[in-house]
């Protein structure tokens, strides 16, 4: 009760764009946080996988006799469990396979009481290959006569995105200089410090609850429930804090229907968890391409055309991952001014461990090969490379060949700050001199620059988020929000938009946003939207909140509501901030009346971005970024080592709402 | 896979020894290496695990006489800020320094980095080219019975030594160096913690009057163990530090270093990194 302070008045404050504590921090660095990896519910058996450990080939035979003979073991699944099962992008994965397609191909799993019999279990299952020829690389995927990874995929071939604006001919033949040439980016692993893990569970009603640390839970429903063979509608999702995602929990992975099918056939609880080791080998990668990209210009250093030929190594299965050209796409086609765009990409099926989505979604890779060749052409037209990019750069209002409406385009702001910062020219000239000079230590510096979709990327039916709040009789608010907590820092961002609409204390904000069976749908966490999207449902649903408390404040105060504002946990008069009444009493008094209300709102926001579309012609985001970066490194020419001596950084962020979480994440 | 029966955690060296003299117990000091090899399922488990840390005057650096001690449990984050050590064998401190990372060498011993015997251990080069022995422990007879081991006679092999499986090393010990000894620790790879060697070398020599005397010179990665760069150190031994000399010394690492091409370098890489390596060391140490 604070109505003693009644009287003084109460100043506008923030705490947006300011300094303040993720409310998750103190539980995670004082090992308080209780993530999947501690979780051990009542009767649970520990799940694990058998790989196949070869790349490509027949099963002859499985013999799983002795290993459903050893005691402890409770379950025992092979390929014919699965069979039919079928899920991924395109339906070509199941969660046991009954022939091999990639090293890490799981051929049988076991639930166990511990995880030492569920080892020796595997131990025990004998299998008979008989291996393939495999492809390795996407060239070798696609010659003539390759053996194929999946019989029913002619060529290899597996997803093929394309997009061409303008006349690629005509533009060439206008170019006084064109740089031709081939980037291979490879193979990354996530690494996630948390490896991958679930717990499944069967209710006798054939309801799926799964503990998986996943980053788009409604849709991740409609993924996983064909690997089953269930109703989506029967799966409940519950996320625990997770130990980091980068983009890999944006999919199903087979080990997710394993822990599946063993609770459903051992009638238990099974919990599969990957050790740092199966992590590496079984989990997903970024996608290793092959861009042969081409850009041209004229005499004065304008830019004419860009074309990129992508070959995408796919690896054994289709996952969200190959999807990634949609932003490669973009970055090709935007950021510097490009008149004539050909971009093409094909996705092959190789043997190869198969890549998933992983942050900056194939921006990176395209990013890369754009960098390169600003650099090429600039040294060609013999002009300083700032010069040259901020030539080509875009400005606001400009609108990209794919339709990329830039309200605010800071890029060329971002390249003058990190330039100027950096030095960069002064110091390119001066290293460019020494290049050939002696001295076993060399100096270099690039700069490279992004567009990133920054209010979501409307690839989906709907961009938006749905949005539950409510203020109990102690002006306690529950956000129950369909945003995921995945590292990112969302829990901040809500606490701190309610704190401001509602003007009550941080630690006065409860986030409800672990449960698919609680909270209303969101599209998931990606394409950097989750500020954006779920910041403005926040922001809706308080303000409704507000609305339906000051309008009750005005019938028991007979103030004008749009005179009245919250503040420090009191209704003030705006203009001077004199409190006129405890919000706590307020809410308890709007209850507890003949005609008795509870203060809970819902609210669905959808961006105004464009959907995708199958000709990649949309203004498919709410806003988009840019960032320049400057690197310096020392390179030992006898050694080969690479030391990075200084990155400076100049990023578009917008309005910064939890400081720590964006000076967590440049 | 065997179940461990026991687990042991004795406060004395005898009764450590005693519960080893059927070799049928697994030690655990650090268990930075143990762990992640059993977890893979590299190295199996024995009946017994006996910890070994609890053990009284296991552990400690003495370096008060002649001789330099350093006890077995002694952690590498130990050596690492050791003033004495700093003083008397900066080498030693420079092989630390470049250690794995600092969670690690928290829990890493001495000991556990000598036992595991990787041909990338990092504290071997830097031990061998102070003339290092190791100290092995075993209950015979109803007595403890220790010998000595120079380093270099230890390693036979990658992850395996000379030493039998009721004994425990239980220390290494070295002269100290004399006066005008100077010595010099270098590794490579991809990043600079938490990184196993692509290739190490280790450099120490009396310089008196412009001449190298009593040269020992250590190579790691380069072999199925650590070694002695027999060749180097001829090449070496009582010449004074110039241009000749070095190209010497450099042409000589091709006689000892025999690397093989595997997932972390190749061969090539490998050969190239010691020439830079004793190149920039002998540089080093002439420019001083």
């Amino acid at each position: 009760m604070k109505r003693d302070a009644i009287g003084s008045p109460i100043e506008r404050k923030t705490l947006i764009g300011q300094r303040v504590r993720k409310p998750d921090a103190p539980d995670k660095a004082t090992g308080k946080t209780r993530y999947i990896n501690d979780m051990v519910l009542p009767q649970m058996l520990i799940g694990k996988v058998l790989f196949a450990g070869r790349p490509h080939a027949r099963i002859l035979r499985i013999d799983t006799s002795a290993a459903e003979k050893l005691p402890g073991v409770h379950a025992v699944l092979t390929g014919k469990d699965a069979a039919g099962l079928k899920f991924g992008f395109v339906r070509d994965n199941v969660a046991i396979k009954d022939k091999v397609r990639c090293e890490h191909d799981e051929i049988a799993a076991v639930a166990a009481d511990t995880e030492e019999i569920a080892r020796r279990a595997l131990e025990l299952i004998e299998v008979e290959y008989e291996d393939l020829p495999g492809v390795f690389t996407p060239e070798s995927g696609a010659a003539q006569g390759a053996p194929l990874v999946h019989d029913n995929f002619p060529g290899n071939k597996s997803l093929h995105f394309e997009f061409k604006h303008g006349d690629l001919a005509a533009a060439e033949a206008a170019s006084e200089f064109v740089v031709d040439s081939v980037f291979r980016p490879h193979h990354v692993t996530h690494c996630c410090i948390g490896t991958s893990c679930a717990i499944a569970d069967f209710d006798h009603n054939g309801k799926l609850t799964i503990w998986t640390q996943t980053q788009y839970p409604y849709n991740y429903k409609m993924d996983l429930a064909p690997a089953l063979g269930i109703d989506p509608g029967d799966i409940r999702v519950i996320q625990p804090p997770i130990g980091g995602a980068f983009g890999s929990k944006l999919d199903v992975y087979p080990y997710e229907p394993i822990a599946a099918l063993l609770a459903k056939k051992a009638g238990r609880p099974v919990k599969v968890i990957y050790s740092r080791e199966e992590e590496f080998r079984a989990s997903p990668t970024r996608q290793a391409a092959i861009i042969h990209m081409r850009t041209g210009c004229t005499r004065d250093g304008v830019l004419t055309f860009r074309s990129a030929d992508v070959l995408l190594d796919n690896g054994a299965y289709t996952s969200w991952g190959p999807t990634i050209p949609v932003i490669m796409m973009r970055t090709t086609s935007g950021h510097y001014r490009v008149p004539v765009v050909d971009f093409k990409a094909q996705a092959i099926y190789t043997n190869n461990p198969y890549a998933g989505s992983f942050r900056g979604y194939g921006n990176v890779q395209t990013t890369f090969a754009t960098a390169q060749q600003m650099d090429m052409l600039a040294d060609m037209v013999d002009m300083d490379p700032l010069e040259f990019h901020l030539k080509n750069a875009q400005k606001s209002g400009e609108v990209t060949p794919q339709k990329s409406f830039l309200r605010e385009c800071a890029l060329p702001e971002c390249l003058e700050i990190a330039a100027k910062t950096s030095d960069y020219s002064r110091k390119r000239r001066e290293y460019a001199a020494l290049r050939d000079k002696p001295g076993r230590y060399k100096k270099g510096i690039g700069l490279a620059s992004s567009i990133h979709n920054a209010g979501g990327a409307k690839i989906h039916k709907s961009d938006g988020i749905g949005t539950i709040l409510k203020v109990d009789d102690f002006a306690r608010v529950t956000v129950i929000s369909g945003a995921s907590e995945i590292g990112q820092g969302i829990d901040a961002v809500i606490t701190l938009i309610v704190a401001e609409e509602l003007g009550v204390p941080l630690e006065h904000v409860t986030i409800v946003n672990n449960d698919s069976d609680i909270a209303p749908w969101d599209v998931g966490v990606h394409a950097s939207r989750t500020t954006f999207i779920a910041g403005n449902g926040t922001r809706r649903a308080a303000r409704k909140a507000k609305a339906q408390i000051l309008n009750a404040a005005e019938r028991m105060l007979g103030e004008p509501a749009d005179t009245l504002e919250l503040r420090g946990g009191f209704v003030v008069r705006d203009r001077c901030g004199t409190p006129l009444i405890d919000l706590e009493r307020l809410l308890r008094r709007m209850h507890f009346q003949a005609e008795p209300e509870l203060v809970m709102v819902t609210d669905y926001y959808e961006p105004k971005s464009e959907p995708e579309g199958a000709k990649h012609i949309s203004d498919h985001s709410a806003a988009y970024s840019h960032a320049v970066h400057v690197a310096e490194v020392t390179v030992d020419t006898l050694t080969g080592e690479i030391k990075v001596d200084k990155v400076t950084v100049a990023q578009d962020v917008g309005r910064v709402i939890s400081r720590m979480g964006l000076e967590g994440q440049i | 896979m065997q179940e461990i029966t026991s687990y042991l955690a004795p406060r004395r060296l005898d009764e450590a020894l005693q519960a080893m003299a059927d070799g049928d117990a697994t030690v655990l000091c650090g268990g930075t290496d143990l762990a992640p090899q059993t977890e893979s399922g590299m190295r199996q488990y024995k009946a017994k695990l006996l910890n070994i840390r609890r053990i009284e005057r296991l552990g400690g650096i003495e370096a008060t006489g002649d001789k330099v001690r350093i006890g077995a449990l002694t952690t590498i984050s130990e050596i690492r800020c050791n003033p004495a050590l700093a003083a008397i064998a900066p080498v030693l401190v420079e092989a630390a320094e470049h250690f794995a990372s600092e969670q690690i060498r928290n829990a890493a011993s001495v000991g556990g980095n000598l036992c595991n015997a990787s041909p990338a251990g990092d504290m071997i080069p830097a031990l061998l080219v102070l003339g290092a022995s190791v100290e092995l422990a075993c209950w015979r007879d109803g007595a403890v019975r220790k010998r000595q081991v120079p380093l270099e006679q230890f390693f036979v092999g990658p992850g395996k030594t000379v030493k039998l499986p009721e004994e425990l090393l239980t220390g290494v010990v070295f002269d100290r160096p004399a006066a005008g000894f100077v010595g010099r620790f270098r590794k490579s790879g991809p990043r600079p913690a938490l990184e196993i060697s692509t290739v190490s070398v280790a450099f120490g020599a009396r310089v008196a009057g412009g001449r190298l005397s009593d040269v020992r010179v250590a190579m790691g990665s380069v072999a199925p163990t650590p070694l002695r760069a027999r060749h180097v150190e001829a090449a070496l031994e009582g010449k004074a530090l110039d241009a000749a000399t070095i190209a010497a010394a450099v042409a000589a690492t091709a006689e000892d270093a025999k690397p093989i091409d595997d997932v972390r370098a190749s061969a090539w890489y490998r050969s190239h990194l010691v020439r830079v390596f004793v190149e920039e060391v002998l540089n080093d140490v002439r420019g001083n």
